[in-house]
């Protein structure tokens, strides 16, 4: 379709937009459900971070690479997987200062529902990890050079995929 | 044949004809959609399998993110020349590839039918202790769920610390500078 410059694959589309405007708060919040729910259904944190990471992906993929990694500006991304990593860490440590084994939930001494939000916790913690990584394995694989590759052979169709306006490369 | 494993032969039969379009197909952005199909017929085999946790991960994973990482790597390759649809075929590649999935098919005889009650799995009083005892100890209704994240959960703090490292060894190597 639109291929005017080739070093460029974002191509705005008012229909991509539309729909991941209206689509994208119902992926984030299925996420946040599967994560949360992994006790009572089908998912887990790893599933579930997976499927937050696709709505930020998806914001990416409507108004472009650059734009959605100006929004997300900070170290979101890095916080979400220490955080992550520590939650579960933690509630491991915690059971062991509590007078149990690493990991022990029943030792918190709350019963079944400490185990039930411990494993809640965990999870939560396993999401944090996994959506982190994911978001920014994808910041940094549309980073690369495209200049360097050379200009009219790049493999840039209309599907969107990376927004070579990055300005600032290592 | 009961309909799910018709359903099942159906499914099955559209993920290896995806997958061996993904090895053929020259162009990547084809090979890269057949794979997503592939996964995405796995993932529905899984489903009809019973075992909608692993389904969830692979339709989300093998479908979802990885057919974007992929889509955000080869925008920066070339497209390679001429107009052939296909790749050439390695025949000495097929041959060594047809003698292992000969030698690994002889084994299907010996595994247990789909759903047999008498399979390892249901039989094993393992199976059969987390069913009777994961819900009574852990409050979890999902057994999957209790198995990963309490009886297990040690592994699971690994797994979780695999992905931290491999996420972190990966940026490293991609040199955003906010990790290095």
């Amino acid at each position: 379709m639109s291929q005017t410059d080739p070093n460029r694959t974002y191509v705005e589309s008012t229909i991509i937009m539309t729909t991941v405007r209206v689509v994208v708060p119902f992926v984030f919040t299925f996420g946040v459900f599967v994560m949360f729910h992994g006790a009572e259904s089908a998912g887990g944190g790893f599933q579930g971070g997976v499927i937050v990471a696709s709505a930020v992906l998806l914001l990416a993929f409507a108004f472009g690479i650059e734009p959605t990694r100006a929004w997300l500006e900070g170290p979101l991304a890095q916080i979400a997987i220490a955080s992550g990593g520590g939650t579960f860490a933690l509630i491991g440590l915690g059971a062991l200062v509590s007078g149990g084994a690493f990991l022990e939930y029943p030792a918190y001494g709350f019963g079944t529902d400490g185990v039930k939000y411990g494993i809640e916790l965990v999870e939560l913690g396993i999401g944090a990890v996994v959506s982190g990584v994911l978001v920014s394995l994808f910041f940094s694989l549309s980073q690369g050079d495209f200049q360097s590759v050379g200009s009219g052979g790049a493999n840039s169709n209309s599907n969107g995929d990376g927004d070579a306006a990055g300005g600032e490369r290592a | 044949m009961t309909p799910v494993s018709t359903s099942l032969a159906v499914v099955l039969t559209f993920a290896v004809l995806a997958a061996v379009a993904a090895i053929l197909l020259r162009d990547v952005l084809n090979a890269i959609i057949a794979f997503t199909a592939f996964s995405f017929g796995i993932a529905v085999s899984w489903i009809l399998l019973a075992a909608p946790d692993v389904a969830l991960t692979e339709a989300a994973v093998g479908a979802g993110i990885t057919t974007v990482l992929f889509l955000v790597t080869i925008a920066k390759t070339v497209r390679p020349g001429g107009e052939r649809l296909f790749e050439r075929i390695a025949w000495r590649s097929v041959a060594i590839v047809a003698v292992l999935v000969g030698a690994l098919l002889t084994t299907i005889r010996s595994l247990p039918a789909v759903g047999s009650s008498e399979a390892p799995v249901a039989t094993s009083r393992i199976t059969e202790y987390y069913l009777q005892n994961a819900y009574p100890e852990t409050g979890v209704e999902n057994v999957v769920t209790a198995v990963l994240a309490a009886y297990r959960g040690f592994d699971t703090l690994g797994e979780a610390t695999v992905v931290i490292a491999a996420g972190l060894a990966v940026l490293l190597v991609l040199r955003q500078e906010a990790y290095v």
